[in-house]
């Protein structure tokens, strides 16, 4: 809904006689800051963390990987692994183990001296029935193809979902969000909202839809509000569930997968 | 406190006074214009004989001045009139119509000097600004619609928050924090189309004056500034159409005597219609748009004898965006007021008025699965009283006292049962502000003017509804519910208004003023640009009254026999209570949308420079305002101060307007202002293969620098007594400058190793023509 009137401000100021222009600013450097990154599931593992640092935002897009860190999983019961580092900055768990929706996950990284921990409880899952598929008419009269996920919300409880969409095996890099603040209990199915072309008839897309505990969702759209909707609000840092200033974020979260043919 | 007791006894004393004089009398009356019978607003009435004895003419054209018996000659002036003067035998108390002619006096040209044209030096009033409506019509605006809003922007110490935007800041204040009045009715959304236009058809008003500091008693209720507008009663002579013909817009207004000389009625209506272009395409997708606004002004008086008055007026307008079958919002605000004016005496002048206003929106969304209506509302019912006491020439009493009932109706969604929604109602907040004040405006020596009064505010919160106190983290930890007009909270606040001039000579004064203003409806707008849907919420448990208290002193020099006028202000503003918002805050259909906020204090302090130039064939200003505007939240900067979105170091404005032959009269605005603070990222990251951005600071950075030329030119193709009809021709941003709307950080599309900062602009430049008639 929000979107919505953003997009109908959106569509006014195009409307006119909007332009743009590529320019200069002179940004001032930041010194690097750790980026972890990391989540447990319902599905057979090995799960993966990253550790990368920041960059200078006029630096090319080549972030230094982090090595040497001490990376451990444990759980409420019986989980205590120490992550493998397979490669420079990426940090594999034990296959012997499993998430499970209810368990709490805590994190440990220590780096440079500095710890960093993070705590996610893995939701109940929540079945994705199947997946269809919605034209929508744009302004200037082109139609744009987006997934419509169908599912029951659980009534009752407060439940977070992402979305993850895959086109002929090419994962989109594009984060879709949903709650149920104002649709707790019913039957959903609306539209992942996409003003770009990514889907074309034909096209073989797979959902995964994932339920993600409520500081994961609030990461998630506070980094979606900053990086998409310029303009819209006061940029800051999405509130990381990480201690000790570290960005990025956790989750424990399961998945629900659908496939079907774009039409 | 100590200032307020102070107040109260100077009052008293003053009030005391003219019992021990010798006997005076008093002539009083309403001043009109001769051919529309229009009240004039602030015109000046002296008695040549008697020393010191200016008066202006109220909001309803009322004025009374009193001396010793004897043999006078009144002088009666109004910028764009011919002056008039009358020889009064002033042994009774008379009462005196006036009215003034403006034939054969060309637009901008004025006739003759009175001493009151330095009205601007000897009123003690500070950061007070009045434009004519001469100015308004003349000045070159965005696609030719004129506008009174936009127009004040051109003013020192008031800065418009951008391109497409009605919103304007007021010597640091947030856009929320103007008092913006419409025959003293509220107009809580002063803006169409997402802001391109503001609510007011020129056409339709009469009087707009901007208070930025040094606010009158009589007004209260935001912390920054107060813009009072007055609509045109009608012509109470002969029945007239005036209209014109815009790009975008077409407008007519219908004006008559209801009997003649004795009341007289004005509707004014406009409507957008780009709308149409839309209707002409063969896509139902595109042909099912709408984008839309209409507004409708419309009053009437009636003279019931030569001591009552009544007034009727109002205004409604509204706004529709659709798209498609899909998506519809609409928007608009509607507000009535009924007044009396009573003159009790020659001396006490009294307005009752009954004020209703109303803003809301209403939200449709329909798809195959889902339907959905969202209304929301504000709507305040109010009792406004003013009296006026003219004590003596040099010493005027204002006083009186208002009630205002919200009630706020943040939202109520109504969904069918197929739909992805839960129907839901948030509760309505109801509270009732209520204010008395009294003021004096007093001449106790020759060459100083004070005024200085006390406004007190009570804003009550009562049921039913359940009111709710939060933790540090926002979760709601304790829950109160209250009955139907139970108490929960009750703020009381005294606002002490001072304000004195000094006249160092006869043409240049120094001044100083002190206000304190309250602000009890805040509005929540966590966005860069004003939207329909931001919601005024009001002062409760957790939000307490917004305070400014405002200092301010400025030098006033006019020159060349008053032809040009200078003022140079400094002021100095504190503000506690001020709102902002948590990272990622839900502001909307959220029942706990108080936990999403956070409060800290503001500072704001400038130098405004004006100089006018207000007769000749070139009339115009210049104005230039440096200034600073800086908040400190807890929770935002690590809690240090930091500058506001506001913050605009540099603002120049340039106005002038040519009357180059009796048929052509050239114009043109030059703005030129510092970027504002905002907020860029310094470096970024990667998070599942997206790229984020990482910031350091709170509005660190500053937007480019903004300037912008227009050019106007009016032809008068003919010009009778009866009939009038002309053009208009106008470039908006004649210079084709890309000014910056937003800068969009993002990943380069041509190459996904790099990020790129893109600037978005709005407007380049605008040809517009438009056609006004008059018969």
């Amino acid at each position: 809904m929000k979107g919505t009137v953003i997009f109908i401000s959106l569509f006014v100021v195009v409307a006119c006689c909007s332009c743009k222009k590529v320019i200069h600013v002179d940004l001032n450097d930041a010194a690097p800051q750790i980026v972890i990154q990391g989540e447990v599931t319902d599905m057979p593992g090995p799960y993966k963390v990253t550790i990368t640092k920041t960059v200078n935002f006029s630096a090319t897009n080549n972030f230094p990987t982090v090595s040497g860190a001490v990376v451990t999983i444990t759980d409420n019961n019986a989980v205590n692994d120490i992550l493998a580092e397979t490669a420079p900055g990426e940090y594999l768990t034990h296959a012997t183990w499993q998430g499970v929706p209810g368990n709490g996950y805590t994190i440990n990284v220590t780096s440079a001296g500095n710890t960093y921990t993070a705590t996610c409880v893995m939701p109940q899952p929540v079945p994705l029935d199947s997946i269809t598929f919605q034209q929508n008419g744009r302004f200037s009269g082109s139609t744009t193809i987006s997934v419509v996920p169908n599912f029951q919300d659980p009534p009752g409880i407060a439940n977070y979902y992402q979305f993850a969409e895959t086109i002929n095996d090419t994962p989109l890099h594009k984060i879709y969000l949903m709650n149920d603040r104002l649709s707790n209990g019913k039957y959903i199915h609306q539209d992942l909202f996409d003003d770009s072309v990514h889907i074309k008839t034909g096209d073989v897309v797979v959902l995964d839809m994932y339920s993600i505990d409520t500081n994961v969702y609030h990461y998630l759209d506070e980094m979606r509000q900053v990086s998409n909707d310029a303009g819209s609000v006061t940029p800051a840092n999405p509130t990381s569930n990480f201690s000790n200033g570290a960005l990025g974020f956790f989750s424990a979260h399961t998945v629900a997968s659908k496939s079907a043919v774009a039409k | 406190m100590r200032l307020m007791k102070t107040c109260c006894l100077l009052l008293l004393l003053t009030c005391c006074f003219p019992l021990f004089s010798q006997v005076k009398y008093t002539a009083s009356g309403t001043i009109r214009d001769k051919s529309s019978g229009e009240t004039l607003i602030g015109a000046t009435v002296i008695l040549l004989e008697q020393p010191r004895s200016g008066v202006n003419s109220n909001a309803y054209g009322f004025y009374s001045v009193s001396a010793p018996a004897g043999n006078y000659t009144m002088v009666i002036s109004f910028s764009g009139y011919r002056a008039d003067s009358v020889k009064i035998i002033l042994n009774r108390n008379l009462v005196i119509p006036v009215e003034l002619g403006n034939e054969g006096i060309a637009l901008q040209e004025v006739v003759v000097s009175t001493r009151r044209r330095d009205a601007n030096v000897t009123a003690p009033l500070m950061g007070v600004q009045k434009l004519s409506m001469n100015e308004i019509r003349n000045i070159p605006v965005l696609f030719g619609e004129k506008d009174i809003l936009k127009t004040i922007q051109l003013l020192p110490g008031i800065k418009s928050a951008g391109d497409g935007n009605s919103g304007f800041y007021v010597r640091g204040g947030a856009a929320d924090q103007n008092l913006i009045l419409l025959d003293e009715a509220t107009v809580y959304n002063a803006s169409h189309l997402l802001g391109f236009f503001s609510t007011f058809n020129s056409d339709a008003i009469k009087d707009v004056t901007v208070y930025k500091g040094g606010m009158p008693a009589e007004y209260g209720g935001r912390l920054s500034s107060v813009v009072d507008v007055r609509m045109n009663d009608g012509n109470d002579k002969n029945y007239g159409v005036s209209g014109g013909l815009g790009l975008i817009s077409s407008r007519l207004t219908v004006e008559g005597p209801i009997a003649k000389d004795e009341g007289s009625f004005i509707v004014s209506a406009r409507r957008t219609y780009a709308d149409l272009f839309l209707k002409l395409s063969h896509d139902t997708d595109v042909n099912r748009n709408k984008i839309y606004f209409y507004d409708l002004n419309a009053k009437a008086n009636y003279k019931l004898n030569g001591n009552n008055r009544i007034y009727l007026s109002g205004y409604f307008g509204r706004d529709v965006l659709g798209f498609s079958n899909i998506f519809g919002i609409q928007w608009g605000n509607s507000t009535a007021t009924a007044r009396w004016n009573h003159i009790f005496s020659s001396r006490l002048f009294s307005n009752t008025s009954f004020i209703y206003s109303n803003y809301n929106y209403l939200i449709n969304l329909n798809s195959t699965t889902n339907d959905i209506n969202i209304t929301s509302k504000i709507e305040d019912y109010a009792l406004k009283e003013d009296l006026q006491y003219y004590v003596s020439s040099q010493s005027k009493i204002n006083f009186g006292f208002n009630i205002i009932h919200h009630t706020i109706s943040p939202g109520i969604a109504d969904a069918t049962p197929g739909s992805d929604f839960n129907s839901f109602s948030l509760q309505k907040k109801y509270s009732l502000e209520s204010a008395a004040y009294i003021s004096h405006e007093w001449s106790p020596v020759a060459k100083l003017h004070i005024d200085y009064g006390l406004r007190l505010t009570a804003f009550t919160i009562f049921g039913p509804g359940n009111f709710y106190t939060y933790d540090d983290a926002g979760n709601a930890i304790d829950t109160a519910t209250y009955a139907a007009y139970k108490v929960v909270k009750t703020y009381f606040n005294p606002e002490p208004r001072f304000s004195a001039s000094y006249l160092l000579d006869s043409a240049s004064s120094l001044k100083i003023s002190y206000t304190r203003n309250i602000q009890n409806l805040h509005l929540l707008s966590n966005s860069n640009s004003s939207n329909p849907t931001d919601l005024w919420i009001p002062s409760s448990n957790n939000v307490k009254p917004e305070i400014a208290d405002q200092e301010s002193i400025g030098y006033y020099r006019n020159f060349a026999d008053n032809n040009y006028e200078f003022s140079s202000e400094v002021y100095y503003k504190t503000m506690q209570n001020q709102i902002d918002y948590k990272n990622g805050a839900e502001l909307r259909a959220n029942e706990n949308v108080e936990s999403q906020l956070l409060f800290g204090k503001g500072k704001a302090y400038g130098w405004e420079l004006f100089f006018k130039k207000k007769s000749g064939k070139l009339t115009g200003w210049v104005g230039y305002t440096l200034s600073r505007t800086e908040l400190k939240i807890d929770g935002i900067n690590n809690g240090n101060w930091y500058p506001a979105r506001q913050d605009i170091t540099h603002d120049i404005s340039v106005v002038g307007i040519y009357q180059a032959s009796k048929k052509w009269t050239l114009s043109g605005t030059w703005v030129y202002s510092t970027g504002n603070a905002v907020t860029f990222p310094n470096g970024k990251y990667d998070v599942n293969g997206q790229v984020v951005f990482y910031y350091t600071q709170r509005n660190a950075y500053r937007m480019p620098t903004y300037h912008r030329l227009d050019l106007g030119a009016t032809l008068v193709t003919k010009k009778t007594a009866k009939k009038e009809s002309s053009w208009t021709f106008s470039f908006y941003n004649a210079y084709n400058r890309a000014n910056p709307y937003f800068i969009q950080f993002q990943q380069d599309p041509n190459d996904a190793s790099r990020t790129q900062a893109v600037q978005y602009s709005l407007f380049r430049v605008i040809p517009s023509v438009t056609y006004n008639f008059k018969f």
